[in-house]
C-alpha cells in the first residue's frame, strides 16, 4: 500500500513532548541515570532484582506521562532477536552451567535451573537496555541528548578527542534524517515512474539486488554529497571556523532535583549490586 | 562615508575539466550602506560567483574586494567580514544545521563567541524580524519552504550584519514563500537600514530595487535604476533575460501611442498612466457612453485570441470517456500511526485526450500528492482513480503499463539521474520494459530529439557534466522514452533561468503538437494562462476551482484569498477596473489581451496613434 513511505519507518529521535517532570530533567541527568540503571542491571544476577528494575522503568514511563504500551510496542521489532538469543543460550550455554541439578539432557543440550535463570536474565537485561534508550529518546530531544553528551565528555577534549565536532556532526546527521528519507522517497517514485522497480531479485544474488538498487543509491549519494557541500558553504558563511572562540547557546544546568535523581540512581546501583539476592548461581 | 562594499577590477578563474573558466573578468562596483541592489544574469553569467566574493567564500584571482574597509584577502578579518555580510542561499534545507529553530538561529552568534544572554536576545529579535518567533521551538523539517528560508535569514540577522546577500534565495519557493522572503528583505532594508544584494531570475523582484546590475560573461553589462534598465528590452533579450510583463506591456503601448509612458513597473502605474495619458483630451468625456460597449468587444476579442491560439479546443464531449480521472480522491500519509495526516481529501480532475491541463496550488495544498495518483504511485484511500478506462483500485491492473502510459516528471527531475552517460540514463525505462536494443536506441533517439538534445552529440556525454537545464531535459527524455500518452510535469521550469525556461516550454508544447496530452503543475501563472485549455486549482486538499483560464482568472480575488497570484496582466486589468476604466466582467490574462483592451481604452479617451501622429507631422 505504501511502498514508498520511508519516513514512517524512521523513528530515531522520536520525541513525545508531554512536558512531564522527566522531560524537564537535564539531559545529563537522564544520561547518567540511564547509565547507572544499566550498570545495576548488569551487576545483579537475580531475576527478582531485574524484574524490579523493569517495574521501576515502567513507573518512570508513567511519570513521564507516556503509555507503557507505546514503549513496549516500540520494542516489538527487537523481539525476534531476543528470542533467537534466548534459544542460542538455551542450546549452547547449558554445558557451562555450574548447577548440580539437571532437568533434561540430550547431546550437548543440558537444561539446568541456572541456565533457565541465565536465559531469563539475558532477555530481561536486553529489554531493560532497549527500554532505557527509548525512554531517553521519548523524553529528550535529540539535540539535548547531543548537548548532554558533549558536556559530559568535554573533559576528554583536553586529551585531544574531538568531542565538539563529534556532537555537531551527530546533530547535523539527525537534522538530515527526515530530509534524506524524503529525498529517497522521491527518487524511488521518480524511478518507478520511468518503469523501474526495486524488488523481485532473489536474495542469493546480492550482486543483482545491488545493481537493481543503483538507480536509488547513486542519485541519493550524489544529492547528499551536493547537500553536504552546500551545507559547508552555508556554515562557513555563518562564521563557523571550528570550536575556537565559540560560545554555546544551549544552557544546561543541574537543579536540586537533578542531583537527587543522579544520587538515587547511584544508590540504586550500589544497593542492587551489594544486596545478596537469592540466586541459583 | 566609505561605501560598505568596494570591488576593484575583480577577476576570478577556476579550473574545470582540465581547462580554466573565467567566471569574472574585471568587475568594478561600489555599493553604499542602505542600498537595495539586484543582480541579474543568466546561468553562468557569474552572478553567484560575484555574490560569494562578498563574504570571502571566494577570493579574487586578481583585483580586490573591500568590505567595510577590510580586504577579503586578509584572513585575520574573516570573522568581521562574514558577520558584516550575511548570506542566504537557494536551498533552505541545506543551510539549517540544528534540529530546533532557535538553536539554528543561535549558530552564527555562537561562532562569533557572543555570550549566552545576548544570543537569547538576538534570537528573539531576529525571529521577530522575520515573523517566526512563535516557531522558535519547532523542528525545521516540519516548516514550509518560505518559513525555512525565513529561519535562514533570521540565522544571518542574528549576527547583526550590515549587508544581506540573497543568492537566489527565492528560486525554489512558491509565490507565497517568495512574497514572504521579499517582504522581509524590503522591511529590513527600510526599517533597519540593511543593505540588500539579491541575486535572482525573477524580473519582477528586480522592480523593487534601487539599482539593477546585469552581469554577462563575467562583466557588468548594464547598470541603473530598474525603470531605466527594463526599457532596454532588446538588449536584455540579447543577454538571455526577460523583462517584467508590465514593462513589456507599457512599451508595447508606447509604440502604438507615443504619449503613453514606456517606463512603468507596476499594474497601478499602468492604471494611472491610462488616466493621465490623455487627460487634456476632451474626447474622453464624449465617449464615455460608448465605453461600456467597447468593453464587451474587448472581451470578445480576448476570447478570439484564445481560439486562434488553439484551434478547436480538445474534445470534451461526455460521450468520450476521459483519459484519466480522479473522482473524490482522498489520501492519508503515515496511515495507521499516531502521526497520520490527511494530505488530500476531495480531488476531482478529468483529463481528456489532446488537452493541456494546468494545476495550480501553493506548496502543501496537496497537488503533488494528487498527481501521484495519476500513475498509481499512491493509491486512493477514498474515491476512484481511472486511467485509460481502468479503475486503479482493481488488483488486476498492470501498474507498470499504467506508469508507461502516464509519464510523471517530478520537480527538479535532474536529481533522479544515475547513469554515467546520457544515453544510458534515458534508456533505463525502455530497457526495464524489456525492449530490444534497436527499439531502445530508436526510442532514446526520439526522446532526446523531442527535448532538443541531438542524439549523436549528446548520447555519450557525461550526465553529471551537463548544465542544470540540460540535465533537466535529459530527465524529461528519460520519461518520454516510455512513449507515454499523458505527460505530467511537476514544476518543469522551477529554478531555470529565463532562456532555459523558454526553451523547455517550447519543447513541451512541441510534444503536445505530436499528440501527447499534458498536465502541468506550475506556480508560473503566465505560463499556464497562455498554454492551458483548462486549469484546476487545488487548496487544502480539495479542487476548489476548475475551468478555462478565462473562467479561473476571472476569480482573481478568490485566488488571492487562497494564497495564489493572478497573472500580471490580470492584475493590470484589476487596477483598471478599480478605477472604473474597465467593466467588471472583462477577463484578461495574456499580454495581447491587455494590450488590445488598453489600446481600445486609450483610443476611446482620444489618444493619438503612432501612425496618425507620424502622418500628421508629414502633412
Amino acid at each position: 500500500m505504501s511502498e514508498f513511505e520511508y519516513l514512517r519507518n524512521v523513528t530515531v529521535g522520536q520525541y513525545i513532548p508531554t512536558e512531564s517532570l522527566v522531560h524537564r530533567l537535564d539531559p545529563r541527568t537522564k544520561l547518567l541515570a540511564a547509565l547507572f540503571v544499566a550498570l545495576a542491571a548488569t551487576s545483579t544476577r537475580s531475576v527478582l532484582a531485574t524484574l524490579l528494575l523493569v517495574g521501576l522503568l515502567m513507573g518512570v514511563t508513567r511519570l513521564a506521562r507516556i503509555e507503557v504500551r507505546y514503549v513496549l510496542r516500540g520494542l516489538l521489532p527487537a523481539a525476534p532477536f531476543i528470542v533467537v538469543l534466548m534459544l542460542m543460550q538455551l542450546l549452547f550455554q547449558g554445558r557451562f552451567s555450574v548447577c548440580e541439578t539437571v532437568y533434561w539432557e540430550r547431546g550437548f543440550v543440558r537444561i539446568t535451573p541456572c541456565l533457565i535463570e541465565l536465559v531469563i536474565l539475558g532477555a530481561l537485561r536486553l529489554i531493560i537496555f532497549l527500554f532505557l534508550v527509548s525512554l531517553l529518546t521519548l523524553t529528550t530531544t535529540a539535540s539535548h541528548i547531543m548537548h548532554g553528551i558533549e558536556t559530559l565528555l568535554a573533559p576528554l577534549q583536553r586529551i585531544g578527542l574531538p568531542v565538539h565536532e563529534f556532537a555537531l556532526a551527530n546533530i547535523i546527521a539527525l537534522r538530515f534524517i527526515p530530509t534524506i528519507a524524503e529525498e529517497m522517497e522521491r527518487i524511488a517514485k521518480a524511478q518507478a515512474s520511468r518503469g523501474g522497480d526495486f524488488g523481485g531479485e532473489s536474495w542469493w544474488r546480492p550482486d543483482r539486488m545491488a545493481r537493481a538498487r543503483l538507480p536509488l543509491i547513486v542519485p541519493l549519494f550524489v544529492n547528499t554529497l551536493r547537500r553536504a557541500e552546500e551545507l559547508i558553504v552555508a556554515m562557513e558563511a555563518r562564521c563557523y571556523l571550528g570550536r575556537k572562540g565559540r560560545t554555546k547557546f544551549v544552557d544546561l544546568h543541574l537543579t536540586g532535583l537533578d542531583w537527587l535523581v543522579i544520587a538515587l540512581s547511584i544508590l540504586l546501583w550500589v544497593v542492587l549490586w551489594r544486596t545478596p539476592w537469592p540466586t541459583f548461581t | 562615508m566609505a561605501p560598505i562594499i568596494r570591488i576593484e577590477d575583480l577577476h576570478y578563474t577556476y579550473p574545470h575539466e582540465g581547462g580554466a573558466v573565467q567566471a569574472l573578468r574585471g568587475i568594478d562596483l561600489t555599493i553604499e550602506q542602505g542600498e537595495y541592489v539586484v543582480l541579474l544574469g543568466h546561468n553562468g553569467s557569474g552572478k553567484s560567483t560575484l555574490a560569494k566574493h562578498l563574504n570571502a567564500l571566494l577570493l579574487p584571482t586578481q583585483g580586490d574586494v573591500w568590505i567595510n574597509g577590510w580586504n577579503t584577502k586578509e584572513r585575520r578579518h574573516l570573522r568581521e567580514i562574514r558577520s558584516t555580510v550575511g548570506m542566504v542561499f537557494q536551498q533552505p534545507d541545506n543551510q539549517i544545521v540544528a534540529t530546533i529553530v532557535e538553536e539554528d538561529v543561535a549558530f552564527g552568534p555562537e561562532n562569533l563567541g557572543v555570550e549566552r544572554r545576548e544570543i537569547q536576545r538576538r534570537i528573539e529579535w531576529s525571529l521577530q524580524r522575520v515573523d517566526m518567533l512563535p516557531f522558535r521551538h519547532r523542528a525545521p523539517h516540519l516548516l514550509s519552504g518560505g518559513q525555512k528560508q525565513r529561519i535562514c535569514i533570521a540565522g544571518v540577522l542574528a549576527m547583526q550584519p550590515s549587508v544581506l546577500v540573497l543568492d537566489e534565495a527565492t528560486a525554489m519557493l512558491d509565490p507565497i514563500g517568495r512574497q514572504e522572503v521579499l517582504e522581509v528583505a524590503r522591511r529590513l532594508n527600510r526599517e533597519e537600514g540593511v543593505t540588500i544584494v539579491a541575486v535572482t531570475h525573477f524580473m519582477r523582484e528586480a522592480t523593487e530595487a534601487d539599482r539593477v546590475i546585469v552581469l554577462h560573461e563575467g562583466k557588468i553589462a548594464l547598470q541603473g535604476p530598474p525603470r531605466a534598465i527594463f526599457q532596454q528590452i532588446d538588449q536584455l533579450r540579447a543577454l538571455s533575460l526577460d523583462v517584467p510583463h508590465v514593462s513589456e506591456l507599457a512599451q508595447a503601448l508606447h509604440r502604438r501611442f507615443p504619449t503613453f509612458p514606456p517606463d512603468l513597473l507596476t499594474p497601478q502605474e499602468i492604471a494611472t498612466a491610462v488616466i493621465t495619458c490623455c487627460n487634456g483630451n476632451q474626447a474622453s468625456l464624449q465617449r464615455r457612453g460608448e465605453q461600456k460597449k467597447e468593453g464587451s468587444e474587448v472581451r470578445d476579442e480576448g476570447r478570439a485570441t484564445k481560439k486562434g491560439d488553439f484551434a478547436p479546443s480538445a474534445p470534451r464531449s461526455s460521450s468520450l470517456a476521459p483519459l484519466l480521472s480522479l473522482c473524490g480522491v482522498a489520501h492519508y500519509y503515515m496511515r495507521g500511526t499516531p502521526l497520520e495526516v490527511k494530505a488530500i481529501e476531495d480531488i476531482n480532475i478529468e483529463v481528456h485526450r489532446g488537452e493541456i491541463i494546468g494545476v495550480i496550488g501553493h506548496t502543501g495544498s496537496g497537488k503533488s500528492t494528487a498527481i501521484q495518483h495519476f500513475n498509481g504511485l499512491l493509491k486512493a484511500h477514498e474515491g476512484e482513480v481511472r486511467v485509460l478506462g481502468q479503475n486503479l483500485a482493481d488488483p488486476n491492473v498492470d501498474l507498470r503499463a499504467v506508469r508507461r502510459a502516464v509519464g510523471l516528471v517530478f520537480q527538479t527531475p535532474e536529481a533522479q539521474l544515475f547513469e554515467q552517460y546520457v544515453g544510458d540514463d534515458i534508456a533505463y525505462g525502455p530497457r526495464k520494459q524489456g525492449l530490444g536494443p534497436e527499439e531502445v536506441r530508436a526510442r532514446v533517439r526520439r526522446a532526446m530529439e523531442a527535448v532538443g538534445l541531438p542524439f549523436e552529440e549528446y548520447k555519450d556525454r557525461i550526465t553529471f557534466g551537463l548544465s542544470g537545464g540540460q540535465m533537466r531535459r535529459v530527465a524529461i527524455a528519460g520519461v518520454l522514452a516510455l512513449e507515454p500518452q499523458v505527460l505530467v510535469l511537476d514544476e518543469p521550469t522551477a529554478g531555470l533561468d529565463p532562456q532555459a525556461r523558454r526553451q523547455l516550454m517550447r519543447h513541451i508544447l512541441d510534444l503536445h503538437k505530436q499528440g501527447v496530452t499534458l498536465v502541468i503543475i506550475s506556480h508560473n501563472m503566465e505560463e499556464l494562462a497562455e498554454i492551458c485549455h483548462r486549469i484546476y486549482v487545488i487548496a487544502e486538499g480539495r479542487t476548489v476551482m476548475a475551468g478555462t483560464p478565462a473562467e479561473v482568472f476571472s476569480r482573481a480575488s478568490e485566488l488571492r484569498a487562497i494564497g495564489l497570484d493572478a497573472p500580471d496582466m490580470t492584475q493590470v486589468a484589476e487596477a483598471l477596473k478599480a478605477q472604473g476604466l474597465l467593466p467588471a466582467d472583462v477577463v484578461i490574462y495574456t499580454l495581447e489581451q491587455a494590450e488590445a483592451a488598453i489600446a481600445e481604452l486609450l483610443l476611446a479617451r482620444g489618444a493619438v496613434l503612432a501612425e496618425t501622429a507620424a502622418g500628421g507631422q508629414a502633412r
